[in-house]
């Protein structure tokens, strides 16, 4: 493909049909309207100290001699934004975009633009260091730089905060492909205005939003709740798991708890404050309760049943928990072991060996022995009554005893 | 990927103190608030105080000291309008930090394109460079103060420096760096028991004593580009970006901001009458040690005035030292679109890793060359950054009141008009300088 550099077209002397001078091209602008590559909506030029558009169907070439026009004709309207439509130099260019594929921040060095199906598209841009050298150089030599490494633009998505016309045109939907762990990576990374961009793309799925603000670290979650009322808050508690939730109902001031826990439906505001009692990094202040539990006289298939009926994230629907009449735990079945067996075997009669359980105020590090001794990913929670109250999962154990230099960066001034 | 995925429930219990934002009902609980928001910038070591507080470095106890000694009181009525400038200027980073969310260097970069960016980003280069070889300099010289000699303290301090802020440990280094700073509270308590002549000091502040000699403009270029570093504008408005001040507590940080300056500034006023009335008034007026800097605070600290001279010098000079080389790592970073940030492997942040040894390995290496005329070199570094600055200052100037990037908050007549003032002066002292170089070159 032939790529056309931004840099190299505009700005530009403008020129009609008969290669008279008519002004100058500032600027491209081009239609985010969903298409794979934006197409050329038009230009931004200057007549006689007029900002006027310029439509693409007015312009006949577009070259390193300058822009000429399909006509002598003058008629051109005054330039004004249009919805969906981005200017190149002034929205783009130096600026920062998400690159999808890796989930991180790039910053436009060039913007590259070809010929496809008969119009003049956007199709990526170039943030190698080539790009930038070849914006130092003066035209001449300029040319001489060529592009090697451009990123594809069906795979970018750039910020439109700036940009008074695309404001309101936050759904971003090339971020739907990203994990909310990734889209945290990105909040971090973005300044604020951009940073908020993000998280409003994911606002109106809330569950999704949820999870982004479970992964952001603390400087920033501490951040975004502040810009937030008790109300959205709420709203955003409500979808996290009983555990992330207590978290974070912790993390906040202590005039918003109770604010944001009335804001909870019932049964979810019981087990948070059920949660909140116990010390953050004891066994009781890790544990989820979303559990896959079964009463006596089940059978296998029962116990499969409950699990695929359950609401239970996968990763704690790895163990079915049996319990007594009195809610007591009586053993803990693997997933894998149930799905080996004779399916109308009763339940009890299928248990060798339990794993160990743990207190409440069991801590950190005695839970990541055992995950280690006996190969658990999820060691159970009993009361004194050896009743089942929750299960830590080993996430959660490992986020804990995380080394500090692990991070894959830390930002200097923010650093705790 | 997770780069700070843990941190959820461990670090729940030992966080920061919350800072009252929300309205009280109560009148009396409204007053308590009101309270708690002015101490609260003095109590959290804003941003702002300690930009400052790097300003009295080894190069501007240098700086000040040589004043004081060379002209007495006379140049105390520029310490007044640079402070005027300083917290200008101060204000206008801090502010477009807040706004932004942004780096200086990353804004000049979306509105000012490549080719500005780069003559921006080598001037910050040029400048950071000589101030960093200034502040090992100061570390060298206050160890040798001590009976140290600088051959061990510069290695270890290079290597203390380095190892803090690649290992992200950055922020309670700052406090120690800060408060090891407090020495220099003993300049007031010396200047006053110096005896000077306070009207002449009052004289001195109100009505300028204007010299003709090149000696005069430089000593006035040096002490302008001693307390206006543009490092001081840049880190302000990085921290204050990364750390998400929002625009409700814009008056907070102005608090944290302004209130930095005038202390700092203070102790810089102070050093020049505390050596003007111990050095100046007995025909001492050339400063050509450190020894003789800490001389000044002979009638307060008797016999250790040299060790207390040196404690306060080097923290002055480490607490530099560690911002500087983040700050240059940031405009290198924000300037060509690269993640910021420091790692625990050189792959993971090779711009950080590498601009920060570039910078510590330089200042150290030529601060241990044998027989460096110290006041002499930091006063010349002051002058350059005197020269440099204004390339900085005019883009701040610009985008603070830009009406596209600042909105609402961009900066009105008054402040603009001080801060294009600072940015002209700034440009004509240091083009008479060079000129007054250039006619006669043996004149300093």
């Amino acid at each position: 493909m032939r790529y056309l550099h931004l840099s190299l077209i505009v700005p530009c002397t403008l020129r009609d049909r008969g290669g008279e001078r008519l002004g100058r091209a500032l600027d491209l602008i081009v239609r985010l309207n969903g298409d794979d590559f934006p197409p050329l909506s038009g230009a931004l030029a200057e007549l006689a100290e007029r900002p006027v558009f310029v439509p693409a169907s007015e312009i006949e070439l577009i070259g390193p001699e300058g822009m000429v026009l399909r006509s002598t004709r003058l008629d051109l309207d005054r330039f004004h934004r249009n919805e969906q439509e981005i200017l190149l130099r002034k929205d783009v260019l130096d600026r920062q975009l998400i690159n999808v594929d890796g989930a991180r921040l790039v910053r436009a060095n060039e913007i590259e633009l070809a010929l496809v199906d008969n119009s003049y598209r956007v199709v990526g841009i170039d943030v190698s260091a080539r790009a930038f050298l070849r914006r130092l150089l003066p035209k001449r030599f300029a040319h001489r730089i060529e592009s090697r490494a451009v990123l594809d633009w069906r795979h970018l998505e750039p910020f439109t905060g700036h940009v008074p016309t695309l404001r309101l045109r936050t759904p971003h939907p090339k971020l739907a492909r990203l994990h909310p762990a990734q889209l945290a990576d990105l909040v971090e990374d973005a300044s604020g205005r951009e940073a908020e961009e993000i998280i409003s793309a994911v606002h109106s799925d809330l569950g999704r939003e949820a999870d982004l603000f479970q992964q952001l670290d603390s400087h920033h979650r501490r951040q975004f709740a502040e810009t937030r009322s008790d109300h959205e808050l709420g709203r955003i508690v409500a979808r996290m798991g009983a555990d992330n939730a207590a978290g974070f109902v912790r993390e906040l001031p202590e005039k918003r708890r109770e604010a944001v826990l009335a804001s909870l439906p019932d049964a979810e505001r019981e087990s948070v404050e059920g949660l909140l009692g116990y010390g953050a990094a004891s066994a009781g202040g890790l544990m989820r309760t979303d559990l896959v539990t079964v009463g006596e006289g089940t059978r296998v298939t029962d116990a499969l049943e409950a699990v695929r009926s359950s609401g239970a994230p996968s990763e704690v629907a790895t163990w079915v928990y049996l319990l007594d009449g009195e809610e007591r735990l009586e053993a803990a079945i693997p997933l894998a072991d149930l799905l080996r067996m004779a399916p109308q075997l009763p339940l009890v009669q299928t248990v060798s060996f339990t794993p160990p359980a743990v207190g409440t105020d069991t801590g950190i590090e005695e839970l990541a022995r055992l995950m280690t001794d006996f190969n658990l990913t999820l060691v159970p929670v009993l009361d004194e009554e050896k009743h089942l109250l929750g299960a830590v999962s080993a996430d959660d154990v490992l986020e804990s005893v995380l080394p500090r230099g692990w991070r894959r960066r830390v930002h200097v001034f923010t650093a705790d | 990927m997770s780069d700070a995925r843990r941190a959820k429930e461990t670090d729940a219990g030992a966080r920061e103190p919350e800072i009252e934002t929300a309205r009280p009902t109560a009148a009396r609980r409204r007053r308590r608030a009101r309270i708690v928001r002015l101490v609260a910038p003095l109590a959290i070591l804003g941003p702002g105080l300690i930009a400052a507080n790097a300003s009295n470095d080894a190069g501007g106890v240098a700086a000040y000291a040589s004043v004081g000694a060379r002209y007495g009181y006379d140049l105390l009525w520029v310490i007044v309008l640079i402070t005027v400038s300083l917290i200008v200027v101060q204000e206008m980073a801090g502010r477009m930090g807040v706004v932004t969310g942004k780096g200086f260097a990353e804004v000049v970069r979306e509105h000012y394109g490549v080719r500005w960016t780069t003559v921006v980003m080598f001037s910050i280069l040029i400048t950071n460079l000589a101030i960093g070889i200034s502040e090992f300099v100061g570390i060298g010289a206050a160890s040798e103060l001590l009976h140290v000699p600088r051959e061990v303290t510069v290695p270890l301090a290079a290597i203390l420096v380095w190892t803090i802020l690649v290992r992200g440990s950055y922020r309670w280094a700052e406090r120690i760096f800060i408060a090891m700073t407090i020495p220099f509270f003993a300049y007031p308590i010396a200047a006053v028991l110096a005896h000077p002549h306070w009207g002449t000091v009052g004289h001195a502040i109100v009505k300028p004593q204007l010299h003709t000699s090149p000696r005069y403009i430089y000593l006035v270029v040096a002490i302008v580009g001693a307390t206006v570093m543009p490092f001081m504008q840049l880190y302000l408005q990085s921290a204050v970006a990364e750390r998400g001040v929002r625009v409700e507590e814009l008056r907070r940080q102005r608090l944290d901001i302004v209130g930095g300056v005038i202390f700092a500034n203070l102790i810089a006023g102070f050093i020049i009458i505390s050596t003007a009335a111990a050095l100046f008034t007995h025909g001492i007026t050339n400063v050509g040690s450190t020894a003789d800097v800490a001389r000044a605070l002979e009638p307060f600290a008797g016999r250790f005035a040299k060790e207390l001279f040196a404690v306060g010098l080097l923290g002055a000079s480490l607490l530099a030292a560690a911002i500087l080389p983040v700050t240059t790592a940031y405009v290198i970073s924000e300037s060509f679109g690269m993640e910021k940030g420091v790692g625990r492997h050189f792959r993971e942040a090779p711009v950080f890793t590498t601009t920060i040894t570039v910078l510590i390995g330089t200042g150290a290496i030529v601060a241990l060359i044998p027989g460096l005329p110290v006041i002499t070199l930091l006063v010349a570094v002051q002058g350059l950054n005197g020269v440099f600055a204004p390339i900085t200052l005019f883009f701040l100037w610009r985008l603070s009141r830009d009406r596209e990037l600042m909105g609402e908050w961009r900066s009105g007549r008054l402040l603009s008009a001080v801060a294009g003032a600072t940015v002209i002066v700034m440009t004509i002292l240091s083009l008479v300088l060079l000129a007054a170089m250039a006619i006669n070159p043996g004149g300093l």
